[in-house]
């Protein structure tokens, strides 16, 4: 951790303190249901309430149905209902309520991998009414956004935000295996060893502090990003082939890869930690990045514009400041490939 | 220059209808917009939005200003750490927070919102209400914000934070988030506007676009977001442009006396303070002095011995600059040098 970050974190204990102490005498403090996600303020959401209602299935993993796991988005008047796959990978009670039904016969037809959805099925009686899905342009920066954001088992709540920053990939921020050295600071001598981990691979190798890496597995090594990308692919004991320089001579090794001990960041523990956040939050293609405060469990349902019309599906809880949506667009394509 | 006025004036052209107690002239209108941004903005004159139309509004505002907003909006890279900033003026002046500069007189890098790195350096801070100026080093016409010098941003206005969040990402960029002043002092406004770590530093916004605040702390809740106001900038203007170290903490730490050093063994002669060995790389010897250089004075003040200097030595701090009057090959030449770090 760097001095910058150690007073940045002190600076967040002084305002905790801070914080309480003028909250005892914030008589005058904006009132709660005037807040962006007060109630007053959703009230003039209420036409996108109703079509959350309808089309925005509340998913259940405990047998009675009694704690919602997630939401799910409806799709087709047969109902077909797309969630997040890794929140409900090996459950084996799904109920799904969609406006006040509760449905207990859900099949789980197919998982895409890649996005991190499955495609859930409801045996209907009567059709249920999909969330109409936008065929238009990408949305912008600065648009509203509504999600669903609480519920009770007949009422669903919209939750508000806005678009928060352009649609884009997101890479894997980390591999889950580690080489266990530390690299220097700063990107002039990004390459060189800083540090070796005790009895990790890279130590049982021998290599040593000042050694610079070349490459890895014949791959040159550049951006940070090229280690990642090495090692994705890899299971903890799999081994890479490391390349070099020591003293000017180059030098070869085979190094044994460990499994990451995982630690949340400074900046995961400001948004809650694993309570709030998707495990699955990074690695998608392609998302609307927007500042909804949602959690894990209130992602898998429809994002809709100020017109409720659907464009996109939240997919991942991923910080204090950012929940991410697949756009209308890939969900389009996904629908269409998913359901014949 | 012309677009960040234009932006908010043809949003309140639009909007002329809605504003009843009003008259307006065209002249009228353009001193309405330099001088009320915050309060001309009519969804701010109600409780909560009231309709699709007042969503409308907010959501016009919002996008026509963000643009210029995000230009303007900086990443400030310290060591492997990342903080936020925005641009002033089109020389460069940025404001941020001081527990991001940390220092005054100090080297940082800024990222633009189209990457592009630029050296800067800090300025001024106050270390009480979390206030610091910085500004970059290299000429250039900059993108930058109007401050908003009226003070009327209000409890319950709707504003918008923008800030690197998490540190510098090219393809993202800045960030924006939406919501409401839900609690105000004299130095700290509070906003339900989501920011994290990287953000620190970063530019709150009224909806016409002009600056209202930075961004400083959070508290675990949501809706506790904290930003040092505009009016804590504008009454300490001259102090952090003049490079001025204010206050006592907690969000910056005063260096202390005599924890800066120049880096030379000295004696004393008839002429002045002689300069024996010096250290490689150190500050002194970065700034072009050289052993043999005879020390006359330091800060304009003619030197009576090395006590004197030593003393005069022990009131400055690391990060300082001092001017000295050296003596070499029998000819007069005045150095500065930033001192060290002990």
């Amino acid at each position: 951790m760097t001095a910058s970050q150690m007073t940045f974190m002190i600076v967040l204990s002084v305002s905790l303190f801070a914080a309480s102490t003028q909250l005892s005498s914030a008589q005058g403090g904006l009132p709660a249901d005037q807040r962006i996600n007060g109630k007053r303020v959703w009230a003039a959401f209420e036409q996108h309430r109703e079509i959350l209602q309808r089309s925005s299935a509340v998913i259940y993993t405990d047998e009675r149905a009694r704690v919602k796991s997630l939401y799910g988005t409806v799709v087709s008047e047969q109902g077909h209902i797309l969630t997040k796959a890794s929140e409900i990978e090996g459950k084996s009670h799904l109920s799904v309520r969609i406006g006040s039904e509760l449905y207990t016969e859900v099949d789980l037809l197919e998982v895409d991998e890649e996005w991190d959805v499955a495609l859930l099925k409801v045996s209907v009686e009567q059709p249920l009414t999909p969330v109409e899905l936008s065929s238009g342009d990408d949305v912008s920066q600065g648009h509203w956004v509504v999600s669903n954001g609480s519920t009770t088992r007949t009422q669903r709540r919209v939750r508000l935000g806005v678009v928060s920053a352009e649609i884009r990939k997101i890479s894997a921020t980390k591999s889950h295996v580690v080489l266990g050295v530390e690299f220097e600071k700063g990107k002039e001598a990004q390459w060189k060893v800083a540090g070796v981990s005790e009895d990790k691979g890279a130590q049982k190798a021998g290599i040593q502090v000042g050694d610079i890496i070349i490459s890895a597995d014949g791959v040159k090594l550049s951006e940070r990003e090229d280690l990642i990308e090495v090692l994705k692919k890899k299971e903890p004991g799999d081994k890479v082939a490391i390349e070099l320089t020591r003293d000017k001579k180059k030098l070869r090794l085979d190094v044994e890869l460990s499994a990451r001990e995982e630690s949340m960041t400074r900046n995961d523990q400001m948004s809650g930690g694993e309570d709030q956040l998707s495990a699955r939050r990074s690695e998608f293609p392609r998302v609307i990045d927007h500042d909804t405060p949602l959690t894990k469990v209130s992602v898998g349902g429809p994002l809709l514009n100020l017109d409720g019309v659907c464009i996109g599906m939240n997919i991942a809880r991923a910080s204090r400041v950012a929940t991410f949506a697949i756009p209308a667009r890939e969900l389009r394509e996904m629908i269409a490939s998913m359901i014949e | 220059m012309h677009q960040r006025c234009y932006l908010p004036l043809r949003y309140l052209c639009l909007q002329l209808w809605r504003i009843s107690r009003c008259q307006f002239t065209v002249i009228g209108c353009v001193l309405v917009v330099s001088s009320l941004c915050a309060g001309a903005f009519t969804v701010n004159q109600q409780e909560v939005p009231k309709n699709k139309a007042d969503l409308v509004a907010i959501q016009d505002a919002l996008v026509g200003s963000l643009e210029a907003c995000r230009k303007a909006t900086v990443s400030i890279r310290i060591g492997e750490g990342f903080g936020s900033g925005v641009i002033v003026s089109p020389e460069g002046l940025i404001l941020t927070a001081a527990h991001v500069t940390a220092e005054v007189n100090e080297e940082m890098t800024v990222i633009l919102n189209d990457g592009s790195e630029h050296k800067a350096i800090s300025m001024g801070l106050h270390s009480e209400s979390d206030a610091a100026m910085m500004r970059l080093i290299d000429e250039g016409e900059y993108p930058y914000v109007n401050i908003n010098k009226n003070n009327d941003y209000r409890l319950g206005h709707w504003v918008f934070a923008l800030g690197h969040a998490g540190g510098f990402d090219l393809e993202r960029g800045a960030v924006v988030r939406l919501g409401r002043i839900v609690m105000e002092n004299d130095s700290t406004l509070h906003t339900d506007c989501k920011v994290i770590g990287g953000d620190s530093g970063g530019p709150l916004f009224d909806m016409g676009g002009e600056l209202i605040g930075i961004h400083s702390r959070v508290s675990a809740s949501l809706e506790q977001n904290m930003h040092v106001p505009m009016r804590e900038y504008l009454k300490h203007w001259d102090a952090l442009k003049g490079n001025e170290f204010l206050g006592d903490g907690p969000f910056a730490e005063r260096p202390d006396k005599g924890s800066g050093f120049l880096g030379f063994a000295s004696t004393d002669t008839e002429d002045g303070l002689l300069i024996g060995e010096m250290l490689e790389d150190g500050p002194a010897a970065n700034a072009g002095i050289e052993t043999g250089d005879i020390i006359l004075e330091l800060e304009g003040e003619e030197l009576t011995d090395k006590k004197h200097f030593q003393s005069m030595l022990k009131e400055k701090t690391r990060g300082e600059e001092v001017e000295l009057l050296i003596m070499r090959n029998g000819e007069q030449k005045k150095m500065t040098v930033k001192l060290g770090e002990r």
